[in-house]
């Protein structure tokens, strides 16, 4: 031992060469070591969630530049340099995001454009909800704005990937969500978007809710035309279903006796409610025009045309709006059809003839009311009545064979009965009218089937020659 | 400290080459050492010397010299402990080998 203290205070010229030894060993290793640094301190980092992580090696200390998402993230990250084989410091340069307060993410869509402000909670989905926006929106830009921020609701990804798809339905508006609360503005792209979009809302993920959902959607328009010259009546616009599609085209087939029903309806969501209920008696007051429009818009009912004469018009101007579900509008625009020229008695007969020959009187069953289904049909043979002012009219009642005679006799003079009240009431002359009634006695098919019962029951005009 | 032996071993291995030359000039000088009839270091400068690498290892073991300089004198003092030990083991092996001339002297 006391050999070596001896020898060492003879080592040292070997310190000249060490020397030179240490510098070349400085002057090759420093930049490889730190590049191997560098790379092991990127891969030790790549698990951990950082937005714009920046790290810089000199000699074996390491800088660590990045935006972390919470503290816990933060420390994760430099530990794990730390742990590093051959790091000798980490220079924490790390920050956290700031933390919005409240959280708020909107989605704004023009006719052109998506544009996403707010904040994102994380790289990851601020890349989702860009994808998301990307697909569901085929061919609009998307512009995304959002500044990554902590304090994001938990589900937010789920929430806002949920307004993504209501935005895809509007034409343009906004989507808004502000912590856990979600508020809608716009115009819905289709008819039944808006219900589609507050049914979707529904589906939002717990503890989110709406806090305003102000949805316009296009006003839901139906439309009927009654054009007398093609005898045609058109349909065009939307209905709520088929149920309902079906119930306006029987209630068609049954109110117009002549016109050939086009029907262009198209189903579609968004029905005001009670639609069927005001679009039935709606049809009805059409049926009594000569020539008309129909409109239904939302819950305004547009009625515009040509009464057949000038009791009628008043009739469907006060009556027409107590038949409508609570809150519908009427908008009537009812002129008088210029009453046509007065025409001979045989003429008149050959009219009655005509239009009997095409619908028929109908009543309740088994009673003597009116359906008001044939209202469209009296107010036609009321107008042929006052075009021959000169004769008189015995109105026929008959009835199946069904039941006993004197019943159906009975029913047959009320029905005819009924017949001329109307007339009466539509402005003509009591005395012009006789009601009879005929019963079972003149049938005009054989009573032994349906088809052969209901044209028995009928209601007949016959026109004399006032003496 | 475990962290430290883990950066020792990674600069061991990364460095192995220039250690490796640390310890041969270190053999070699210890080898020679022992019969060279030169000057040594006179106490006074050995325990200046020793002062000297002592307050340098405490810089190192402190990290308190930053970055490349910091690096560098990691670098210097692992060189120069391996080159000790090669001096020691060339010393103690010349010693063992070749008894008389050296203690003759």
């Amino acid at each position: 031992m006391r050999g070596l203290v001896r020898w060492s205070s003879k080592w040292w010229p070997g310190t000249i060469p060490l020397a030179i030894l240490w510098a070349l060993a400085a002057w090759t290793s420093t930049t490889p070591l730190e590049a191997e640094l560098g790379s092991r301190s990127t891969a030790a980092l790549k698990d951990i969630l950082l937005d714009k992580s920046r790290v810089t090696v000199s000699g074996r200390d390491v800088t660590l530049a990045a935006d972390a998402f919470s503290e816990d993230g933060r420390r994760s990250a430099v530990a794990a340099i730390e742990a590093v084989a051959g790091v000798r410091l980490v220079d924490d340069e790390t920050r956290l995001i700031p933390e919005a307060r409240p959280f708020v993410w909107s989605a704004e869509r023009d006719v052109v454009r998506l544009t996403l402000t707010g904040s994102s909670p994380l790289p990851a989905s601020k890349g989702k909800l860009l994808e998301a926006a990307r697909a569901g929106l085929g061919g609009v830009e998307v512009v995304d704005q959002t500044k990554l921020s902590r304090g994001a609701p938990p589900h937010f990804d789920e929430a806002a990937l949920l307004a993504l798809d209501q935005v895809a339905k509007l034409k343009d508006g906004k989507i808004t969500i502000s912590d856990t609360r979600i508020s809608l503005s716009g115009m819905a792209r289709e008819l039944g978007g808006r219900e589609a979009i507050a049914a979707a809302l529904k589906n939002l993920p717990e503890g989110f809710s709406v806090a305003s959902n102000e949805v316009k959607a296009p006003p839901y328009v139906f439309q009927a035309n009654k054009d007398p010259v093609a005898q045609t009546l058109t349909f065009t616009g939307y209905v709520p279903d088929n149920s309902v599609h079906g119930a306006i085209v029987a209630a068609a087939g049954r109110k117009f006796f002549s016109e050939k029903v086009v029907d262009n309806l198209k189903a579609s969501l968004g029905a005001p409610a009670g639609f069927a209920n005001a679009v039935v008696p709606a049809l009805g007051a059409l049926s009594r025009l000569s020539t008309g429009t129909l409109v239904v818009s939302d819950r305004e009912v547009k009625l515009s045309g040509d009464a057949l004469y000038e009791a009628a018009s008043a009739q469907l101007r006060a009556n027409l709006i107590k038949d409508f579900p609570q809150g519908w509008q009427l908008k009537a625009e009812i002129s008088v059809k210029p009453a046509a020229a007065p025409v001979d008695a045989t003429v008149c007969q050959q009219l009655f003839s005509e239009v009997l020959g095409k619908g028929t009187v109908r009543f309740e069953s088994g009673r003597s009311n009116l359906d008001p289904d044939s209202a469209g049909l009296l107010d036609h043979l009321t107008e042929i009545a006052l075009r021959c002012p000169a004769t008189n009219i015995e109105v026929a009642g008959h009835t199946d064979a069904d039941g006993d005679n004197a019943a159906n006799q009975t029913l047959s003079e009320k029905r005819a009965q009924a017949v001329v009240d109307y007339l009466v009431k539509a402005g003509l002359p009591a005395s012009r009218f006789s009601a009879v009634g005929y019963g079972s006695a003149q049938p005009v098919a054989a009573n032994d089937n349906d088809e052969g019962k209901a044209r028995n029951r009928r209601i007949e005009f016959l026109v004399k020659e006032q003496p | 400290m475990s962290g430290e032996g883990a950066a020792v071993m990674f600069l061991a291995t990364f460095h192995w080459g220039w250690l490796l030359a640390a310890l041969l000039l270190g053999f070699a000088m210890g080898w020679i050492a022992v019969v060279h009839r030169g000057h040594g270091v006179s106490k006074v400068v050995a325990r200046w010397l020793a002062a000297l690498v002592a307050a340098l290892l405490a810089a190192a073991l402190a990290r308190v010299v930053p970055g490349r300089f910091g690096y560098w004198l990691d670098l210097g003092l692992m060189l120069l402990a391996i080159y000790l030990i090669g001096c020691a083991i060339g010393s103690w092996l010349r010693d063992r080998l070749l008894p008389g001339p050296a203690n003759a002297g």
